[in-house]
């Protein structure tokens, strides 16, 4: 863990924005102890840094009424879910106050016939797709972290997960919004319908990352449950060979609903932790489930097979029951977890690669790992090309360890970048990886974005120091950033 | 007559464009001129044509993604991607009388494949835009998932050309699937008809098309598409034999899907008198939108996308039809959705005069960062 450098600015701070706040809105709304800050200071990356106050608002109201204070006396406003998030989005790096939706996490409205769920942004993610369950519907974008992490959240870093390969991300979801921007005023966007006059504001906003605004409700599709799925894991002697897997199937028309690799790192890590029944001489493991009707999806799965043979694979085990389909997810939904069995603390990259440059880039990947003797460990949305790098480390070895890591990190992106690729395809940029924007925007491409920021939040009190590069922490890149 | 530019580089476009907002000269973009009913028919200074911006840059076939110039015509870039056995998964209207990639992207121009495959905003990667100022942004990027920064992409989808020219787009495409069929059946009301759609929009069957049409003979006939494995597809066309049985129907097949939705997909083009009005509603409004429309213009033609909401109304009664739109416009916002007048003859009919939009002082502003001089398409701004 790493303090960031702190650039705190001007405004009501500590004590005396504490007691502003009890005032404004009751003391049952507010932490400020000391003991109570530290919950807040950190999130599911490596950067800490500590709020001024917690606001724990019951309504929208409070919501505005917060702002409009933090406006008047320029204190930032920092949304938080459930802080699972990891790039350092919830992280107040220049102070101010952090507002939780714990108290905010109700289903409003769960709309069956018009396939819509009106939701607060506190509620967690797995909640709604259990609500809507009875009905026949779920909500698509599946987190791994979706026990814990919430639709704010969600919303705010457009969110994937394993099963967003064919049925879209988060922003392919969400039809409507109400927000509060920085300067207090309440904002309904969309609604149930799927197009609304005038800009498409609600599409621009997801994704944003607290720092147009924050989210006070959502309107989200419900989609009906798949009749069936069948779900397959294919153990292959190489990475090479998964990943070629991953191409070959798409290439022969096929979109899965989900396709998550491996590496052999991960899944001993896995074994030790939850017992997947992964098998441990693999070079590389492939998660894949097609979903629908039922007819038709024997055939699809055995041509699936196929390709897997073709490819190598050392070993085909189809999911026959839901329990043994729950348990090869169990694995890869806890893989991050199991890290810990490897070391104390691990660094997530995010980078996104077309899909047919996985072998090359996976292989670079080793490579770096190799060069900056750090244990690498790769799970993640292969059939979007979505890296997920773990670079594992020792924390209590220091800051000096951690910049390491993220220079490890760095050249990775570097890569993904060089093959035409994304440096986040869903962690979102937050305070880690500001300084790496200008590897993949020019600084017209850049201050093209800062308008929409202006025009959201003109104060820019909305979660400052996320997204774009501040001078003073990316010196190295501002020199880069001409080309 | 306005003046006609034609850049050939997205650097001529940016050029031209700075140099309109130095002289303040107003200016309406054009791709194909398929749209040209789409707004009121203020001439601008200029008329950007985005002609010379034409071609394929990158399509890397096992990546299912493409790049083109935006001035390309989509049936180009359809029969160079049929080649490779893969399709960009759009429908849009218009596409014989050539529309441009750029302006389906401008116009958010979908057809009944968006409850499939998805719509614009969730096919298009990446983005460049020339802009007022003279510069190219990009936007996005080139690979199936990216949340660095904004997704500037959503702002340029349908905002009809106010706020810069899109130049480049990369899309998300897909093989082209082994078997499509469809059906059809015909209802006596429209609440037999959109009930049966909405069942198979509750199964996941994920047909390609489920569209209710109003006929000549005052009947609802509802057609449904399905493509992918034989399996699935013929599941599909049984179950509308279910669904249609249970209310009394009996279902056709259709022998060319393509030939029997054409016609459907253009009720615009073919709505050359009164006007025709497109609404987007919640699903389950589509019933009571359809009966207000028969009940404004008792002989209305009705084309109605089911499975995402989207209606087209084309009033044919010349004599109320000032009336009629309103009623159905207004009609449309009490029901939850959005509607805009797509075409008309008829002076008094505003496709972009309704209330203004909700967050319409964060559009204002916007339309103030991109286009600080007002510039672009005066005619077909939502801000009036
Ligand atoms: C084990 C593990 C697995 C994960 N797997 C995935 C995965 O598969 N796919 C994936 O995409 N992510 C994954 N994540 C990352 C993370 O869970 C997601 O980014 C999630 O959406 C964050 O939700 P949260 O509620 O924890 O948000 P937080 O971490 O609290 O906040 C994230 C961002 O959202 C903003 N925010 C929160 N609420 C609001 C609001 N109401 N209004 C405005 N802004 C708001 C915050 O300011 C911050 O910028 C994983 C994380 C972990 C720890």
């Amino acid at each position: 863990m790493t303090a960031a450098p702190p650039i705190v600015r001007a405004g009501l701070r500590g004590a005396a924005l504490a007691s502003g706040l009890r005032d404004l809105l009751g003391s049952e709304k507010v932490l400020w102890a000391r003991e109570d800050l530290l919950l807040y200071e950190y999130d599911g990356a490596v950067d800490i840094a500590t709020p001024d106050a917690v606001v724990l608002p019951n309504e929208t109201a409070d919501v505005a009424k917060l702002a409009r204070f933090c406006a008047e006396h320029a204190v930032p406003l920092v949304p938080r879910g459930a802080g699972t998030g990891l790039s350092g989005g919830a992280i107040p790096v220049e102070g101010g106050v952090v507002i939780s939706f714990a108290r905010m996490s109700r289903i409003l409205e769960l709309d069956v016939a018009n396939l819509r769920a009106v939701v607060q942004p506190g509620l967690v993610n797995l909640h709604l797709s259990t609500a809507a369950a009875p009905h026949g519907l779920y909500f698509v974008p599946d987190p791994s972290s979706q026990k814990a992490c919430t639709l704010g959240g969600n919303v705010a870093e457009n969110s994937g997960g394993p099963h967003t390969l064919a049925y879209g991300v988060t922003t392919n979801h969400v039809t409507g919004l109400e927000l509060v921007l920085s300067d207090g005023s309440i904002v309904r966007l969309g609604g149930k319908a799927l197009e609304y006059d005038g800009y498409d504001l609600v599409g621009t906003f997801v994704g944003s990352e607290g720092t147009l605004g924050i989210i006070t409700e959502i309107t989200v599709k419900l989609t009906p449950l798949p009749e069936d799925k069948r779900t397959l894991m294919a153990a292959f002697p190489t990475m090479d060979d998964a990943s070629n897997t991953v191409s070959a199937i798409i290439g022969a028309g096929i979109v899965p609903s989900a396709m998550e690799m491996m590496d052999q790192l991960s899944t001993q890590a896995v074994e030790a932790s939850v017992g997947a029944g992964y098998p441990l001489d693999a070079g590389g493991i492939l998660l894949v489930e097609v979903d629908g009707v039922r007819d038709g999806l024997d055939d699809l799965l055995e041509r699936i097979e196929v390709i897997c043979r073709a490819a190598h694979a050392q070993e085909l085990r189809v999911a026959t029951t839901a329990l043994e389909r729950d348990k090869l997810w169990a694995g890869r939904k806890g893989a991050f977890a199991a890290m810990g069995r490897l070391a104390s603390d691990y660094y997530v990259q995010d980078g996104v690669i077309p899909r047919t440059k996985l072998p090359q880039v996976l292989r670079h990947v080793i490579d770096v790992g190799e060069r900056y003797g750090l244990r690498i460990a790769n799970v993640f949305h292969a059939g979007d090309g979505n890296l997920h790098p773990l670079i594992m480390f020792d924390g209590s070895k220091g800051p000096a360890e951690v910049e390491r890591v993220k220079e490890a990190g760095r050249e990775i992106l570097e890569m993904c970048i060089q093959v035409g690729g994304s440096i986040t395809g869903e962690h979102g940029v937050g305070m880690e990886k500001t300084c790496y924007m200008p590897l993949q925007y020019s600084p017209v491409d850049m201050a093209v974005m800062h308008r929409v920021k202006d025009a959201f939040d003109p104060l820019g009190l909305a979660n400052p120091g996320k997204i774009f590069p501040t001078p003073g922490r990316c010196k190295e890149f501002s020199l880069n950033a001409a080309r | 007559m306005p003046r006609v530019e034609r850049p050939a580089t997205p650097e001529a476009c940016a050029d031209a464009l700075r140099a309109c907002a130095e002289d303040r000269r107003s200016v309406r973009v054009r791709g194909g001129g398929t749209k040209d009913h789409l707004g009121t028919r203020r001439e601008t200074d200029v008329m950007l044509e985005t002609a010379g911006l034409d071609g394929i840059i990158d399509h890397v076939p096992a990546d299912l993604t493409v790049t083109v110039r935006a001035g390309m015509s989509f049936a180009a870039l359809r029969d160079a991607l049929a080649k490779h056995g893969q399709f960009l998964p759009l429908d849009p209207p218009h596409v014989a009388r050539g529309a441009t990639v750029g302006g389906i992207i401008a116009t958010n121009s979908n057809g009944f494949g968006r409850y499939r495959y998805g719509s614009v905003r969730d096919l298009l990667l990446g983005v460049r835009v020339a802009l007022p100022d003279g510069t190219i942004a990009r936007a996005g990027g080139r690979v199936v998932k990216n949340v660095a920064g904004y997704d500037l992409n959503k702002l340029f989808i349908g905002s009809f050309g106010t706020l810069g020219v899109v130049v480049e787009a990369t899309f998300k495409i897909l093989p082209v699937p082994p078997v499509a069929k469809a059906a059809s059946a015909t209802f006596t009301t429209p609440g037999d008809a959109f009930g049966a759609a909405d069942a198979l929009v509750r199964t996941s069957l994920r047909p390609t098309a489920i569209v209710v049409e109003r006929t000549e003979d005052r009947r609802w006939r509802l057609a449904i598409a399905a493509a992918g494995e034989a399996a699935p597809v013929d599941r599909a066309m049984a179950e509308l034999g279910r669904l249609a049985a249970a209310r009394g129907a009996s279902t056709e097949a259709i022998g060319d899907p393509e030939a029997a939705l054409g016609p459907l997909r253009e009720i615009v083009d073919a709505a050359t008198g009164g006007a025709v009005v497109r609404a987007a509603l919640p699903l389950s409004a589509q019933t009571a939108f359809a009966e207000a429309a028969v009940r404004v213009d008792r002989g209305a033609r009705i084309v109605a996308d089911a499975a995402s909401g989207i209606a087209h109304v084309h009033l044919r009664d010349e004599a109320g039809v000032v009336a009629a739109a309103d009623g159905l416009l207004a009609k449309a916002r009490v029901l939850g959705g959005s509607a805009r007048v797509e075409r008309t003859a008829v002076a008094g009919l505003d496709p972009f005069g309704g209330p203004e939009p909700a967050g319409a002082f964060l559009m204002r502003r916007l339309k103030e960062a991109f286009d600080p001089n007002g510039i672009l398409e005066p005619a077909r701004s939502a801000l009036g």
